[in-house]
């Protein structure tokens, strides 16, 4: 935040020696700040790349695959959850025709299946389009319904349309690396994800920075004023809603060309929205890498309770109970909640100085060498440096 | 063409089908009217009263329409605590999409503590009236689908009464219609919100015991009664408690009909169909007032 800091560096270049310490400490925390943002991206990456080498079996390398997947579709989901506010408790559904729009297109058209991933991705995109219009010309209360309509119809159509889709039998999807042994092939796919997840944090990165993303931001804070204040609010909802599927529909057909294996239950789950949301939420939906996070919390309680519990009900249990107290307690997620208690720890951002007035005479005295003339000038410097500091305390 | 008993026998369970609907809508127009909250919990709630009605009928032996002695008294003071304690801690600005949230929370949670429970077997009530019906004109209906339309229409007969001629349906109504001006006149918005939570929840109590009667119930069933439920609501004009209910028996009645040639599963999605296109069309519903405007 340039405009913070340019009061407080201009009156230390006139006296460098008496400059408020304040001001130059906030400068340094800023820089040092940057440097932890930067080595922190750096080790995750480094540790999501890692991770094939280090995993001691193929089921926990396919576990890390299921859990990228959860990373790529709730950073899709937070384009729209994230920027604009709008709750959607379907893109598990637009994963799911992600994922049989691919198999679909390589089984019945016969395309590469890359190629199919794609065009599959454009044709959600399309159909995005549609819903949007009609999800997104109210506000929040019709969106989250026809969020969750989408999900009940798709069942309904893909469980009943046997004949296209194989119905409950389920639709095998031809592998696209069919001389891949299997840890091979989750080796494969893992990179695949997470160049996806990368991709998709990337788009979220330059929304953020936009104008365009600071557009969706004000529907989220007040979609009246924003409308106001001449924001096209319909136009950016929708192309955001757009986007946002497409990314969603990506994953899943990457996804059902891992797994193989399509099940309109499983697809088009509203359970599988839920997820979605609860890590996102978990994690952070303001935060660039909150859905990631969340995606590994959940993705590996996920995979714990399959391990212990198998069929149970209990996981169902869990995720109402773990969603209900997110919503409650924790409604800006787990990041922004570390955030503020490390804040706690740093250096206290006050105006209050740690010098008594005498001590401070002195230093002045002994900095400046003829006090009666530098007296003005330090006063207005030290009372700029006060004002910096409270305009950051606000923002 | 489908012979005219067949077609009378759809048309009256239509009418059957449309009057549970209407009620069970009814309690969902309650809380969106109260507080902007689209509750998906509801039909988690009907499926859990279906179960407790089951349950008694089994292992106590009782007739499960008994059950709503206790089912309903049980539901009303859910609904208090669930208002009073959960959606009333959530922030203002955010409250109508944290609240879906939250109400989905409970829906999942009822579902798997349920199949906790009960296991995910199918459970239906054995009746000693379960198998009576009796015909008119060659169409034949069943006791106890009538026995299911009697509740809903009492007890939406009653909730009438009590919003209409009650001072404490004034001041729901009046706390539904502007809550600001509400308080001004005396009214204690938070307390009678609270009641009104309640009686959204009863209705499921009644909604779920009807249900109980004639239908095999399992834990995840409820989903296929929220999303006819919202769509409901939605072409009704959401907080609009008359027009919800002329949607359901409209809905209910196309849902039948289109049973003869479709088959069950596609004739659910006309619900669907009619969501998006009233969304589409005409976003504020078709009986719609002030409040869907906006959302």
């Amino acid at each position: 935040m340039p405009s913070a800091s340019e009061p407080t560096t201009a009156p230390a270049t006139t006296s460098p020696a008496t400059a408020p310490p304040t001001g130059a400490g906030t400068t340094r925390r800023r820089t040092a700040d940057r440097v932890v943002q930067v080595v922190a991206v750096v080790l995750l990456a480094a540790a999501v790349l890692a991770f094939p080498s280090l995993a001691p079996n193929p089921y926990i390398l396919s576990a890390g695959v299921v859990v990228l997947n959860y990373a790529v579709l709730s950073t899709s989901w937070s384009f729209v959850g994230g920027f604009t506010g709008y709750i959607s408790l379907g893109h598990g559904a637009l994963a799911g025709l992600g994922g049989y729009g691919t198999a679909l297109l390589v089984t019945k058209a016969g395309l590469p299946s890359f190629v199919a991933l794609a065009v599959a991705a454009l044709l959600v995109a399309a159909l995005a389009v549609p819903i949007g219009f009609a999800a997104l010309r109210v506000r929040g209360a019709s969106f989250v319904i026809v969020s969750i309509a989408l999900v009940l119809i798709l069942l309904l159509v893909f469980q009943s349309w046997a004949s296209l889709t194989g119905g409950s039998r389920g639709l095998v999807v031809p592998r696209p690396f069919p001389d891949l042994l299997r840890p091979e092939h989750h080796r494969v796919f893992y990179y695949l994800f997470a160049g996806l997840l990368a991709l998709a944090l990337l788009a979220w990165w330059m929304i953020d920075r936009s104008r365009f993303g600071l557009g969706l931001k004000a529907i989220r804070e007040d979609e009246d004023k924003a409308e106001a204040l001449g924001t096209p609010t319909f136009a950016y909802k929708l192309v955001v809603f757009v986007v946002s599927a497409a990314f969603t529909a990506l994953g899943g057909g990457l996804y059902a060309l891992w797994f193989g294996d399509l099940d309109p239950v499983f697809q088009f789950s509203i359970l599988t929205g839920s997820y979605l949301v609860l890590m996102a939420l978990l994690g952070g939906v303001r935060n660039l890498f909150g859905p990631l996070v969340g995606a590994l919390v959940v993705g590996i309680g996920l995979e714990y309770f399959k391990v212990e519990f198998g069929d149970t009900q209990l996981h169902l249990v869990a995720t109402g109970l773990l969603l209900a107290l997110v919503v409650l307690f924790m409604p800006d997620g787990v990041l922004p909640a570390i955030g503020s208690l490390l804040g706690r720890m740093r250096p206290a951002q006050n105006s209050i100085r740690e010098v008594t007035a005498a001590e401070l005479r002195d230093q002045r005295v002994a900095a400046a060498g003829a006090p009666a003339a530098r007296e003005p000038v330090d006063a207005v410097a030290s009372t700029a440096g006060e004002r910096a500091q409270s305009t950051e305390e606000r923002a | 063409m489908p012979s005219g008993a067949l077609l009378l026998q759809s048309i009256i369970l239509g009418l059957l089908l449309g009057g549970l609907y209407a009620l069970l809508a009814a309690g969902l127009t309650l809380y969106f009217g109260i507080m902007r909250v689209v509750m998906i919990a509801h039909s988690a709630f009907l499926i859990l009263a279906a179960y407790l009605a089951w349950w008694s009928h089994s292992r106590l032996g009782v007739d499960p329409l008994l059950s709503m002695i206790v089912t309903v008294p049980l539901f009303f003071a859910c609904g208090v605590l669930l208002q009073r304690v959960l959606l009333a801690r959530l922030r203002a600005v955010t409250l109508t999409m944290m609240s879906v949230l939250l109400t989905f929370a409970i829906a999942v949670l009822i579902e798997g503590l349920l199949g906790y429970v009960f296991t995910g077997t199918q459970r239906r009530i054995q009746l000693g009236y379960g198998s009576a019906s009796f015909g008119i004109f060659g169409a034949r209906v069943a006791v106890v689908k009538l026995i299911a339309f009697g509740l809903a229409a009492v007890a939406l007969l009653t909730l009438y009464l009590l919003m209409k001629k009650t001072t404490f349906g004034w001041a729901l109504r009046a706390t539904i219609q502007h809550r600001d001006a509400a308080r001004l006149v005396g009214i204690e918005t938070e307390r009678v919100a609270g009641y009104g939570f309640g009686l959204g929840l009863a209705t499921a109590a009644v909604g779920g015991t009807a249900l109980a009667l004639d239908t095999t119930i399992y834990p995840s069933l409820h989903w296929h009664w929220i999303g006819p439920l919202m769509a409901i609501i939605v072409v009704g004009g959401l907080g609009s408690v008359p027009g919800s209910a002329m949607a359901a028996m409209v809905l209910g009645m196309l849902q039948s009909l289109l049973q003869i040639p479709l088959g069950t599963t596609w004739a659910q999605t006309i619900f669907y169909l009619a969501l998006f296109a009233t969304l589409a069309f005409r976003p504020q519903g078709f009986f719609g007032g002030r409040l869907a405007q906006r959302f």
